[in-house]
């Protein structure tokens, strides 16, 4: 399949919000999503972006069923692990349903595996959700993987009302 | 009541922080895969743009109980993006020496990173910890934290230099 993989930009902002969107109900949690276009488009694309992205788009005459030419996308930044120092971490990895199995989404984590050695980091991390059985597959076969498995690290959470409490010293 | 001083980290700290680093490594079990340097977090963490930011707490002269050490205890921390949420806060590493344990250090840290993720407006603060590590877990969940392995089923995936390096080769 004809497709390009570049950089994400500003005018990007209204398909990464849709397909952020997809991406959750797919997951079963579009109720979770309270982050916006003009979000992403302040958090990213200003002087201090708190992530970067990258889009693959294919040619006018292959656009979707509904008209979108942008038809996936990766988000991701700069991390740091203290034993091995810089890190990559790949926080979405979306192919519109219509459009995988066509290596797309294959050639977006390698765009970001090539951005990430770029810029001198030699991990690359990002999470599963445990019954998501193809994206699983999908990763095992690139040479990830499970750190929560093999060496039993969960990844916590402190949010809200828990947040302000220990802001302010309380337990 | 220890009397101590936290503070942000400054490029002197720089030994201290990697022999703390070292520390937590080693009450991990995983002193071994420690590579990284006194040069790379120099680098990465005070060059014009940093990788991490850190704490530290550093105790004065009359109040040390292992000779020789100021610095007895770090965070080390940066910003992250969720699609859905945006900004967060995300706790890389978080260690006080073993003699300085139980007089509130940890806390007050604690208190500090969550103070400055409610600041700097992250709606959540996230870490990882090892499922054995039950006091940390404790400590943690009696402070609001929620573990998003057991609740939510996240895995977290890696994929290291070699596989990286594979995988950004491939046409």
């Amino acid at each position: 399949m004809d497709f390009t993989i570049r950089a994400a930009t500003f005018e990007d902002c209204k398909d990464i919000s849709r397909m952020i969107l997809e991406l959750a109900e797919f997951e079963k949690v579009s109720d979770h999503v309270k982050i916006t276009q003009r979000d992403l488009e302040q958090d990213g694309f200003s002087k201090n972006p708190f992530f970067h992205g990258i889009i693959a788009e294919v040619p006018e005459h292959l656009k979707s069923r509904e008209g979108h030419t942008k038809i996936g996308y990766s988000l991701y930044f700069y991390m740091y692990n203290t034993w091995k120092g810089r890190a990559v971490y790949m926080v979405d990895l979306y192919v519109m349903a219509e459009f995988r199995g066509k290596g797309i989404g294959k050639a977006l984590m390698t765009k970001v595996s090539q951005l990430g050695l770029a810029a001198g980091c030699t991990q690359l991390n990002f999470t599963v959700l445990d019954w998501n059985k193809s994206s699983l597959d999908f990763y095992l076969k690139q040479g990830c993987w499970d750190v929560t498995s093999e060496l039993g690290y969960h990844c916590m959470r402190c949010e809200g009302e828990a947040l302000q409490h220990l802001a302010q010293g309380e337990l | 009541m220890a009397n101590f001083n936290l503070r942000k980290a400054e490029p002197k700290d720089v030994p201290d922080i990697l022999r703390l680093i070292k520390e937590l490594a080693k009450y991990e079990e995983m002193e071994d895969q420690v590579l990284i340097t006194e040069k790379d977090l120099l680098e990465d963490g005070f060059g014009e743009h940093p990788f991490y930011h850190c704490v530290v707490a550093d105790v004065s002269a009359e109040h040390q109980k292992v000779e020789g050490y100021s610095v007895i205890g770090f965070a080390m921390y940066y910003f992250t993006y969720d699609p859905w949420i945006g900004k967060l806060l995300y706790l890389e590493d978080f260690y006080v020496m073993k003699e300085y344990r139980g007089f509130g250090i940890g806390s007050e840290i604690l208190k500090h990173l969550s103070d400055t993720a409610v600041k700097n407006r992250c709606s959540s603060m996230h870490f990882i910890v090892a499922e054995s590590n039950k006091t940390s877990i404790d400590f943690y969940k009696r402070r609001g934290a929620s573990d998003l392995s057991l609740q939510e089923g996240w895995r977290l995936f890696r994929i290291d230099k070699e596989n990286l390096l594979k995988m950004s080769a491939e046409e």
